[in-house]
């Protein structure tokens, strides 16, 4: 039971850090960005790339956020701005259609082959938690995800800027009268999101057994939503006690046996959990009571 | 529409007839004089057509998200492999079971959309779409897990050819079909929903109730498709129905144009025969003429075009290729233009 619990801990954490970047977007500008987790892909190529010619991790791990960020602003400008007044679900299908032209071009330059990335901190099991070892790598997702969990709590409640974007999710036009530029605030929630999306695919991407096309997109997006709608999608802490939660339950279907007959049970019970979520509390665990009555939307 | 009558002349009706045999022999004769490997590729496009439509069911007429549909198209392949295979029944048989299962499984998750919706409601789409990827499709008992199913074709349509005319005459069932659904009162009552649910319900449309039937539609449609697509294949693998193929699905509706069924069938027939044009076109070797680009494979074509189309369309062309084909579908029906905005449906007042 305790390992399955710190497994889940620290692969639900990898989840956090995705969901952390869809809930800023989300909260800033009402999108569901599906190409979140392909930034944190491109960054892994990125990083990889880097790494493979000799540039040194860090300084690979930075040439792997400034690609997360590049795609970031590229997504920003040619595909969020021109269809910002559009029905959000035209967005969402939009960047999904990122998401799988990302994913179609990794498969073409990378010529369909699995990769594999060494570790930042190199070593294994120093620390042993209920006698199971937890690696540098998973603690120090750990760390990156609690630290900006709070900084970004703090960012929103007590900084002019995080103000300003709540602002502008609220009230767009009440907040532009107000001399604040949406667009530049537009530019740069999408430009944070991504360097999220980077460190969530750089940090998670050494413990896989290797990655391929669509990385994160398929390994961790559809748990970083439901993290996500758990945490009430608008709510920081949320979605980092979101991934915790969806990391343990997969943990838990995969650990057992009552499962043991069902294949690919971890996304059995993922899907159960998002369904049930949203049917019986919508606005999550830590959400606030006014996320839960969105209205209706006018469709594609 | 204004009664005036349509003004044709003997050269216009001439040339109206020229377009309509030249279409005719393009769809019904063309194939004949092609190879059963080719034929094969163009029943793919004659079936992604069908699950376009069936999309266009939920997205344009319904206005639910579909991005699990892989998981419609792939409950539908491989309960027909099921049927035909482990329980060796026909053809008809297995279509008709084939269609309830799709039904069934579309009703249930049009159950879920009553209460969820808009952008949650196609997460859980998307989510459910990878369920049954990665859980249902590997259940060995049922769909022969890695291995997958065989689905030989019905005897009577062993040949290519012949099969290709099947899934046409299914086509023609689907459009029809279609076409009374758009035509009828619950076409009229999904309008209403789709623009406003609550004033649409004030008025008297049950929004249960068409929102469920169109589910179930699209969830036929789809299953339909499956079941051709693994008879074209002559077999299911759960690997066939990935993430990707939702999205080229929604991709390929979307290009085509919601709500103009001429569209999605273009924009579906164009989708399934990207990689085969570009490979007949060797468009291969001019990509790879571009210095340090490495060759680009033919099936990936439609995941690296497809999404540029995509955003092509939607931030400047959001009719898509029906908006394009509207004034030539007039021009052949020889009606007068249309005064109301693009995109605008003809209500009839039945």
């Amino acid at each position: 039971m305790g390992q399955a619990l710190i497994i889940g801990i620290v692969a639900g954490s990898g989840y956090g850090l995705i969901a952390l970047g869809l809930v800023l977007v989300y909260k800033s500008s009402g999108i569901f960005n599906f190409a979140q987790g392909e930034f944190g892909t491109i960054a892994v190529y990125a990083l990889w790339g880097a790494h493979s010619v000799g540039v040194p991790y860090g300084l690979a791990m930075l040439a792997g956020l400034a690609a997360a960020l590049a795609s970031g602003l590229a997504t920003e400008r040619f595909v969020v701005r021109p269809l910002f007044a559009a029905p959000r679900v035209t967005l969402l299908v939009a960047t999904a259609g990122v998401s799988l032209l990302a994913i179609g071009t990794e498969e073409w330059l990378g010529k369909g082959q699995l990769r594999f990335l060494p570790p930042a901190l190199g070593r294994l099991g120093r620390v042993s938690v209920f006698g199971f070892a937890v690696s540098d790598q998973r603690l120090l997702i750990l760390a990156t995800l609690a630290a900006l969990a709070l900084a970004g709590t703090w960012f929103f409640a007590r900084t002019d800027l995080g103000l300003a974007i709540l602002g502008l999710s609220q009230n767009p036009l009440a907040t532009e009268l107000m001399g604040i530029s949406a667009e530049r605030l537009s530019r740069f929630t999408w430009g944070v999101a991504a360097i999220l999306g980077g460190l969530g695919g750089i940090l998670s991407a050494p413990l896989a057994s290797g990655f391929g096309a669509g990385f994160v997109t398929l390994s961790a997006l559809i748990p970083a939503f439901t993290a996500a709608v758990l945490g009430g999608m608008t709510s920081l802490p949320g979605a980092f006690v979101g991934g915790v939660v969806v990391g343990v339950a997969e943990s838990v279907a995969v650990t057992y046996s009552v499962f043991h007959h069902v294949p690919g049970a971890p996304s059995v019970m993922v899907f159960a959990l998002l369904v049930t979520t949203l049917a019986v509390r919508p606005r999550g665990l830590l959400g606030s009571r006014s996320a839960a009555g969105a209205p209706a939307e006018p469709s594609l | 529409m204004n009664g005036a009558p349509p003004t044709t002349s003997a050269g216009g009706r001439a040339a109206r007839g020229a377009v309509v045999a030249g279409l005719a022999g393009l769809v019904l004769v063309f194939p004949l004089t092609r190879s059963g490997i080719e034929v094969n590729v163009y029943t793919e496009a004659v079936i992604y057509a069908i699950i376009g439509l069936s999309l266009n069911v939920l997205v344009g007429y319904a206005g639910q998200i579909s991005l699990g549909h892989q998981a419609f198209v792939g409950i539908g392949a491989f309960t027909a492999a099921y049927v035909t295979t482990v329980h060796e029944q026909n053809f008809v048989a297995a279509i008709g079971v084939t269609m309830l299962v799709g039904a069934a499984q579309a009703l249930l998750l049009g159950l879920v959309s009553l209460r969820i919706t808009g952008l949650y409601f196609a997460l859980v789409t998307l989510t459910y779409g990878t369920m049954a990827e990665s859980s249902l499709f590997n259940i060995t008992s049922l769909t022969g897990g890695a291995a997958g199913q065989a689905a030989p074709k019905p005897a009577a349509f062993a040949s290519d050819h012949r099969y290709y005319f099947l899934c046409l005459a299914f086509l023609a069932v689907v459009l029809y079909v279609d076409w009374r659904l758009t035509a009828t009162k619950a076409g009229r009552a999904l309008l209403a929903i789709r623009q406003d649910r609550r004033v649409a319900a004030s008025f008297g449309a049950d929004l249960k109730r068409y929102t469920l039937i169109a589910f179930m539609v699209s969830g036929v449609f789809a299953s339909v498709a499956g079941a051709l697509l693994a008879y074209n294949t002559g077999s299911v693998v759960a690997g066939q129905f990935t993430f990707q193929l939702a999205l080229v699905f929604v991709i390929m509706t979307v290009v085509g144009g919601l709500r103009s069924r001429a569209g999605v069938v273009v924009g579906s027939a164009f989708f399934a025969l990207t990689g085969f044009l570009f490979d007949k076109l060797h468009l291969a070797s001019a990509v790879s003429a571009i210095p340090l680009l490495p060759d680009l494979p033919a099936d990936l074509a439609p995941l690296v075009l497809g999404p540029l189309l995509l955003l092509f369309t939607l931030t400047r062309h959001p009719g898509g290729f029906g908006e394009l084909l509207r004034p030539i579908g007039r021009w052949l029906r020889a009606a007068p233009p249309a005064d109301r905005p693009a995109g605008a449906r003809v209500e009839s007042h039945a």
